[in-house]
């Protein structure tokens, strides 16, 4: 069914484009039913164009993007990349660092890839349960909720974010900043995964209130 | 409340035939039509052509030399149709001299729409019988895949015209619910000539545009053109092969010409879908928009150039990846009352 969508310049017909290469790339008999329904659907529908900041190159990572567009003030999209940029090239120097000082045995252990880093302290930052606020009988309670995927990563990356804005010294620069968190947090370690926890057992604490969710 | 920007024409069009009864009697279309007739005669002993075979092109083409009009909405302009194609169809009177109605739901409002729902109803109830009786003599359900992709359902403004009444997004979205429901039974193929009056062919592949072949140049490299827009940059890419990967903007070398990555990255963006990264040379010429929007523009017009040197099935894989659609979206304009396109004024409470 086609539902007419909110000011998009796009008719609703349009499908969202697939850039990368490997999806392409696999042979028929392994498609799933569904997966074959696309293919057909994709071959008669107009597809829309790709966005700039979308490229089928190796380096291109949505949520690097994702996570580039949260950081970037009043559009400067330059700044706000150079700044990811120099991040993980900050990363990336610490873990030499540390991967040349260990001994030989704790090497293999040492993870240096900032990119699996990135991952990987994201994934540690995201809550699995969150609160919402409730007003029942003149009251507002404090629910525990479900999340949703996105809303998780939403607000693992926004945690992330003020909190590398506000609590650091005047001096630090921000990628430094960034760097510092992102590793506490591939660590479990780190005041945003401390938020975390603390958002976790408000949600415990309210348990009672569970109830109250009506969806 | 929910609001389609960008329609098609079929979406725009107000179907005038379902907004109520008669407005002009029988006779009077048909003296309308012997009119017209006549007319056509007239004008093409006028023109100076044989009455018998004169086209409604060659009507079209007679009125607007005999008739110039400087007017820009071409529907102001004078025109000479059928008269069923300038009179739209209509109801006629439902109802008798004594002024009992026709039909029997006549006195719901929506007589054509609910005689279609009871129509589609009673063939669902029969697909089910049928179904029962196979079960009951334990012969197996024939399961035929109906091909989803090539057919769609009837818009909402083709079922007004065709029910000749006015239909709401409601009724036609519980139509349609209604059809999608009959379809996914096993033995709905018994119906399937009911199902194809409400069904329309969707062209199989969308692969309309026309694919130029490839020109060569007097060293006798192949070469080919393109030419691509994004917001109000205009560009074109003239793509050679057998080279070294040098692209060249406005006479300057890419690196100094967009300093950001981001461009960059996008400029060889289809070289690098298509694997041929360090095997072609480009030469571009650009002009208007922005950064991005240039950058924008020569991608697009990169990837039309790229269709020469490529297989139709890559073509389609370009096409899936969003390379070969011109962005639509362009700045918004600012509205009266408002400071910007979105953004209201301060509230000030006094």
């Amino acid at each position: 069914r086609i539902m007419p969508v909110r000011w998009s310049r796009y008719n609703p017909s349009y499908l969202e484009p697939e850039v990368k290469k490997e999806s392409y790339q696999k042979p028929l008999e392994e498609l799933t039913e569904e997966e074959r329904e696309q293919m057909e659907l994709k071959a008669v529908r107009p597809i829309k164009a790709a966005p700039p900041s979308l490229s089928s190159s190796v380096f291109s990572d949505p949520m690097i993007s994702k996570f580039t567009n949260m950081m970037m003030k009043s559009g400067n999209k330059v700044l706000a990349r150079s700044l990811m940029s120099q991040t993980l090239e900050a990363i990336k120097r610490k873990q030499l660092e540390k991967y040349h000082k260990a001994p030989e045995n704790e090497k293999e252990t040492i993870e240096c890839n900032p990119y699996v880093i990135f991952h990987q302290a994201l994934k540690n930052c995201q809550p699995i349960i969150g609160l919402s606020n409730i007003t029942r009988g003149g009251k507002t309670y404090q629910v525990p909720v479900p999340l949703t995927d996105n809303r998780k990563r939403f607000l693992a990356m926004k945690w992330l974010i003020t909190e590398c804005r506000e609590n650091k010294h005047r001096r630090t620069l921000m990628p430094e900043k960034l760097s510092q968190e992102l590793l506490l947090a591939f660590n479990n370690e780190g005041p945003v995964i401390k938020k975390k926890h603390v958002l976790h057992k408000m949600a415990e604490a309210n348990r009672a209130y569970a109830h109250f969710r009506w969806w | 409340t929910l609001r389609l920007v960008c329609t098609t024409t079929a979406v725009q069009r107000k179907n005038v035939g379902a907004s109520g009864p008669e407005k002009y009697t029988e006779a009077f279309i048909k003296k309308q039509i012997e009119e017209f007739n006549l007319g056509k005669r007239h004008l093409a002993n006028m023109m100076g052509e044989d009455p018998e075979t004169f086209t409604q092109e060659d009507i079209d083409r007679a009125i607007a030399y005999l008739f110039p009009s400087g007017l820009f909405d071409k529907q102001a302009r004078p025109v000479m149709k059928h008269p069923t194609e300038i009179f739209p169809e209509q109801r006629k009177i439902q109802w008798g001299e004594d002024g009992r109605p026709f039909h029997f739901l006549f006195y719901t409002g929506k007589q054509s729409y609910y005689s279609l729902m009871h129509e589609t109803y009673e063939k669902l109830l029969n697909v089910q019988k049928h179904q029962d009786q196979l079960i009951a003599q334990d012969l197996p359900l024939q399961k035929e895949k109906r091909n989803l992709a090539g057919s769609r359902w009837l818009t909402k403004i083709e079922l007004e015209e065709m029910l000749l009444e006015k239909v709401s997004d409601d009724d036609y979205s519980r139509f349609i619910q209604l059809l999608e429901k009959l379809v996914a039974l096993p033995c709905a193929d018994i119906e399937e000539k009911y199902i194809q009056k409400f069904s329309k062919e969707v062209p199989v592949q969308l692969q309309k545009v026309v694919i130029e072949p490839l020109q060569h140049d007097e060293r006798g490299v192949a070469f080919s053109t393109g030419e691509g827009k994004r917001k109000t940059a205009r560009a074109t890419a003239v793509v050679y092969d057998n080279g070294t990967g040098k692209i060249t903007v406005n006479g300057i070398d890419i690196l100094h010409y967009f300093p950001v990555l981001q461009d960059r990255e996008q400029l060889l963006f289809p070289f690098q879908f298509l694997g041929r990264i360090g095997k072609h040379d480009m030469v571009c010429t650009v002009s208007g928009g922005g950064r991005s929007a240039q950058a924008g523009a020569i991608r697009l017009a990169s990837a039309k150039a790229l269709r020469s040197f490529v297989t139709e099935k890559e073509v389609e894989l370009m096409r899936q990846a969003g390379l070969l659609t011109v962005d639509p979206r362009v700045k918004e304009r600012k509205k009266p009352g408002q400071e910007g396109p979105r953004r209201k004024f301060t509230w000030k409470k006094r």
